[in-house]
């Protein structure tokens, strides 16, 4: 199963892509990190896998 | 080699104390749990540390971790969210890890000898990844690993019916990156999850070695109350204990009492170690502490007579009676009925609480 992830750029935090799809658009979660994450962010293809397997990505 | 250090989890096994807080942070000798994976990661000479956070209790670990400069270690975090599985959390740690090795550690584990053997017998050769095992008695009950005489894995058994051997797997793990391609191409189990065993698994039927390492001190998962009072006791008996707070002259004190600067006994009161007591905690007179308690920070004993227990912190404890394998969770107080009426016990309890009168 593929994993998605995405990495702040500015401070190095990781995101699955199920925590940014369901907020969509969210704080970094990192300490102190003002920067702001998107689901949008992933690449086309990791968002087009993520939504077409959503289902394997709850639980 | 970098490390990851899985905190995430509901707890559900640990409530009511796991209501208010993750799992990981509950104190043994007066110390989360998780601070233990810290250090065991340091005392490796491992200091990149990801940190894998869940649904429950994220704020709370990162307060108490920060960066992790206090304990001389970069930390970086990994939010999972979703508890999709042990192999999910690694994957999630990818871009982290890079082409590192890492060491997977489970942060509400226990272990007495840390993880340096672990991470030397991997080191010592070219593998795919190593797992730490324990002998149990019990073998049915556990993942087991069959090992052949240079003490590679051959194969992995979840909870067999005929059991090759009883050296059960305990949740700390060494991989190589090549563990990465082999989680990508997992499928859930019939839980929905990704399971670690199946990522090693398929790390074995493409032809790499698993080295096992046979851990020989204790080893404690501190998943239900039981288990936070034994690892408690097996932290006392041999960590090392400092009187640094007021003893009063007609205390009793014996055995190894770790008392915090602010900490007091008072006259009439007596504590018998070993024991750990936490800052602007009091022990008042008619007060008895018996050995393998932790007392945490802010409390009030008095009268009453507790032992072989945990209080986390915060508490008023003066009812006249004795406590024992007890955790009383922060805020809980237990005080005494004397001088109300009518007669009998006044309970508020929370939600999955469990009292025996
Ligand atoms: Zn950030």
């Amino acid at each position: 199963m593929r994993i998605i992830t995405h990495t702040c750029p500015d401070c190095g935090t990781v995101v699955a892509a199920n925590e940014l799809e369901s907020n969509r658009v969210m704080k970094c979660p990192g300490l102190g990190c003002q920067a702001v994450l998107r689901f949008d962010d992933l690449p086309e293809d990791a968002r087009d896998h993520f939504l077409d397997n959503r289902e394997r990505y709850q639980i | 080699m970098k490390g990851v250090l899985l905190s995430g989890g509901t707890g559900s096994r640990l409530r009511p104390i796991t209501h208010t807080g993750p799992k990981q942070l509950v104190p043994v000798a007066n110390k989360p749990v998780l601070e233990y994976a810290v250090e065991d990661f340091k005392a490796a000479g491992i200091t990149e540390i990801g940190v894998i956070l869940g649904h429950k209790g994220r704020d709370e670990i990162q307060d108490l971790l920060g960066d992790g400069s206090k304990y001389g270690v970069d930390i970086t975090y990994i939010v999972q969210g979703n508890p999709l599985g042990l192999a999910h959390a690694a994957g999630c740690a990818r871009d982290f890890v890079g082409d590192d090795d890492f060491v997977m550690y489970l942060g509400d584990n226990i272990l007495k000898s840390g993880i340096t053997d672990l991470v030397e017998s991997f080191e010592a050769g070219d593998y795919g990844a190593g797992i730490a095992l324990q002998r149990v008695d019990d073998p049915q009950a556990f993942g087991i690993a069959d090992v052949d005489e240079n003490g590679n894995v051959t194969e992995l058994i979840e909870k067999p019916d005929d059991p090759p051997t009883n050296l059960a797997l305990i949740g700390m793990y060494v991989f190589s990156p090549a563990v990465f391609d082999a989680i990508d191409n997992l499928e859930p189990s019939w839980r929905g999850e990704l399971e670690i065993t199946d990522a090693i698994q398929s790390l074995l039927e493409d032809g790499y070695e698993i080295d096992s390492h046979v851990v020989t001190g204790w080893w404690k998962d501190t998943g239900k109350p039981e288990d936070i009072l034994e690892a408690n006791r097996l932290v006392l008996e041999e960590t090392n204990l400092t009187t640094d707070g007021t003893v009063a002259e007609d205390a009793t004190t014996d055995g190894r009492v770790g008392l915090a600067e602010s900490a007091t006994i008072e006259d009439g009161a007596v504590v018998r170690g070993p024991v750990s007591i936490a800052e602007n905690t009091t022990v008042k007179s008619g007060t008895y502490v018996g050995p393998y308690s932790s007392i945490g920070a802010n409390v009030t004993l008095s009268n009453i007579h507790i032992e072989n227990s945990v209080v986390i912190g915060d508490s008023e404890i003066t009812a006249s009676g004795r406590i024992v394998d007890s955790l009383i969770g922060r805020s809980a107080n237990v005080e005494s009925t004397d001088g109300l009426l009518p007669e009998g016990r006044r309970l508020v309890v929370g939600e999955n609480s469990q009292l025996k009168l």
